[in-house]
């Protein structure tokens, strides 16, 4: 029965150890991203003074005046939408057909095809670069958003493939063999009985594309190179200079960068909860 | 109207040959149970008839007409699983009308007929409840519902009890033959349970190692099994075999003592024979031979006496309440109207004429 809850009794550490140990953890975690907050609304000179000062005498917003206004990041920020947004949709699109096929069906060749998806992922991103450069630039896809929704989907997919698979293998057959004998045809089966079950894994495997791509640097770098198609991890880099950097606008950059990754997560948590299947089967 | 004629089915896993040629013809409206051990291929059988596996060799034919190459849904059948299989994301009302609603019927009539089935099974207050919120029982009741709503020509039933507590198993038991005798459509159940098979069916098909071993009414099967399988398969508790020789008109068992015959049997290749007695058909009898108890149960309706007959362990049951200890002699009676011979090698049955 998946519906009582089963009360374990409790056992080892007394409740106000785990509650001072939990909120320790939530504080180291936390804060880096006050410190970022922090840092964004003060003025240049409080920034450098030492010992670091915790609340500034003087809340300013003109860091993030500078950054939305005097800087190129709100056009990386479309471009940063553009593009995670686009390899996103079309890695989980492709990881949920490849998926299924290798989670239900039998066919010649499974496995190796199977290990192959992941070697992809194995390769270091220094030696497929070069590759991937020549490539694009011979399909003309150089600075372009699809050559960069392209590649990021490259390096997301076989990951998502494989989260997928084990999502997919994990939901009972004969729910899939009810629905074909109820008259839906494998198509029918997937969209409205294996999908549907697997929300959870789908959002996952959502949330790990999205967040890959939106902070990928490195191939960004080469083949993006102008800013009609530069992404926000590469504004975030060009302010500073050989000479010096604008700690406080880099700051306020990267509250920019880091609000829809939270959005993200907070309005995908509850889906993320599993139990989908509950009293699908057995009494 | 649905009739099915399953003719020489075969089955194969790569080399390995799970059917070896199967043949039942089910009339229109009858309860045909598939019987047999685990691993026997009653289950395989099932679903090739519900076109989820490959019919590897043979034909068959729902309403005379040959379904081999048809997909599931175009042979106007409905599935019930053992483990329910209910759609988790949907209502118990949703669940139910699923098929009609990829039939694209129209909402009123999809309601109409829900309304109908959960009637019928008193699943009424449970319609907007997800599978999770519902006990074992209404979980099964949910299963059969989702089947009854289409109306088809046959129900597959694979063993749809063996996930429910003893007492559940015998009511939905008795709650699925009597929407068979309201309904009267053709079903096919399969189980590995011979009392379930016997209390339901009109007819018993007994499986064993992917051949059939005997098709009959459950009293034709209890009465007269073909073989020594079937002798031992059906009935409980089951029926004692005793394994000796022939000798003029009596058995010799084991340890030579002599048991008569009603009838000698017209031909035997062997004089080595195995004799079945069923528990019940002992009797006691001052006269008759002697048997040393070995454990004595009472249930309060009849006594289960297990004791040493002729060299073999066997069990009786009488009606009467009888005091006797383990330790202790009876002098029991085979009733000679009841006892079956077997082929000592074969072990088809041995006949009168
Ligand atoms: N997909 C399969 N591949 C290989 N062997 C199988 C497969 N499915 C079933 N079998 C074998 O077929 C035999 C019959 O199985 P099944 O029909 O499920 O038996 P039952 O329902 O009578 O217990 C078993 O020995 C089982 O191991
Ligand atoms: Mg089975």
């Amino acid at each position: 029965m998946s519906d009582t809850t089963l009360k374990l009794k409790r056992t080892g550490m007394p409740m106000p150890l785990v509650i001072v140990g939990s909120a320790l953890l939530v504080l180291v975690c936390l804060f880096p991203f006050w410190w970022m907050g922090l840092s964004s609304i003060k003025t240049l000179r409080e920034l450098y003074t030492i010992p670091p000062i915790w609340w500034p005498s003087l809340p300013t917003l003109d860091n993030y005046r500078t950054v939305l206004f005097e800087s190129n990041i709100p056009r990386y920020f479309l471009n940063s939408v553009v593009i995670s947004v686009g390899s996103t949709a079309l890695a989980l699109i492709l990881a949920i057909f490849a998926s299924y096929g290798f989670a239900r069906f039998d066919f010649k060749g499974k496995p190796a095809l199977q290990s192959f998806v992941l070697i992809g992922q194995l390769l270091p991103t220094a030696a497929i670069i070069v590759p991937l450069f020549i490539t694009l630039r011979v399909l003309g896809l150089v600075n372009s958003y699809w050559g960069l929704i392209l590649v990021y989907m490259i390096i997301t997919l076989p990951l998502s493939v494989w989260m997928l698979t084990s999502y997919f293998r994990a939901i009972p057959v004969e729910l899939e063999e009810a629905a074909i004998i109820d008259g839906a045809s494998r198509i029918g089966v997937l969209f409205r009985i294996t999908l549907p079950l697997s929300v959870p894994g789908l959002v996952s495997v959502l949330v790990y594309a999205f967040v890959t791509t939106w902070n990928e640097f490195i191939f960004a770098l080469c083949f993006a190179t102008d800013s009609s198609v530069k992404t926000l991890p590469i504004g975030l880099a060009e302010f500073s200079t050989e000479f010096n950097t604008d700690w406080g606008a880099v700051m306020a950059a990267s509250m920019v960068m880091t609000l829809p990754i939270a959005i993200l997560f907070l309005s995908m948590q509850r889906l993320f909860v599993g139990g989908m299947t509950a009293g699908a089967t057995k009494g | 109207m649905g009739s099915v004629s399953i003719r020489d089915v075969r089955k194969s896993y790569g080399s390995m040959e799970i059917l070896h040629g199967v043949s039942i013809d089910i009339a229109d409206g009858e309860f045909v149970v598939l019987v047999g051990p685990s691993g026997c291929g009653k289950s395989t059988l099932l679903r090739m008839l519900a076109g989820l596996e490959e019919i590897t060799g043979g034909e068959i034919a729902i309403d005379d007409k040959v379904v081999n190459a048809l997909h599931p849904k175009e042979r106007d059948i409905a599935m019930v699983f053992q483990s329910y299989a209910l759609y988790p994301h949907m209502t118990v009302a949703q669940n139910m009308g699923f098929s009609l609603k990829l039939g694209r019927a129209p909402k009123e009539e999809i309601g109409r007929r829900v309304a109908k089935a959960a009637d019928m099974l008193s699943l009424t207050p449970y319609l907007d409840r997800y599978p999770r919120q519902l006990s074992g029982g209404q979980r099964q009741r949910v299963a059969m519902g989702r089947a009854m709503v289409r109306d088809p020509k046959v129900f597959l039933f694979d063993e749809p009890l063996s996930n429910l507590d003893a007492k559940l198993r015998v009511q939905m038991r008795s709650e699925i033959k009597q929407n068979h005798q309201r309904l009267k459509t053709t079903t096919v159940y399969v189980t590995h349970d011979q009392i379930e098979a016997m209390t339901m069916a009109d007819r018993i098909v007994v499986m064993h190692d992917g051949v059939v071993e005997q098709i009959g009414t459950p009293l034709e099967l209890y009465d007269f099994p073909r073989n020594l399988f079937v002798a031992a398969f059906i009935g409980s508790p089951s029926m004692n075999i005793l394994s000796g020789k022939l000798s003029g008109n009596s058995f010799i068992t084991a340890d030579s003592s002599a048991i008569n015959l009603p009838f000698i049997p017209a031909s035997t290749n062997d004089e080595t024979v195995s004799l079945g007695i069923r528990p019940e058909h002992f009797a006691l009898d001052p006269n008759g031979m002697a048997a040393e108890v070995i454990t004595v149960e009472p249930t309060g309706s009849e006594t289960q006496v297990a004791m040493l007959l002729g060299g073999h362990e066997v069990v009786a049951v009488f009606r009467e309440r009888i005091t006797t200890r383990p330790g202790e002699c009876l002098t029991v009676k085979l009733d000679p109207e009841r006892i079956h011979l077997f082929d000592g090698q074969s072990g088809l049955r041995l006949g009168q004429d």
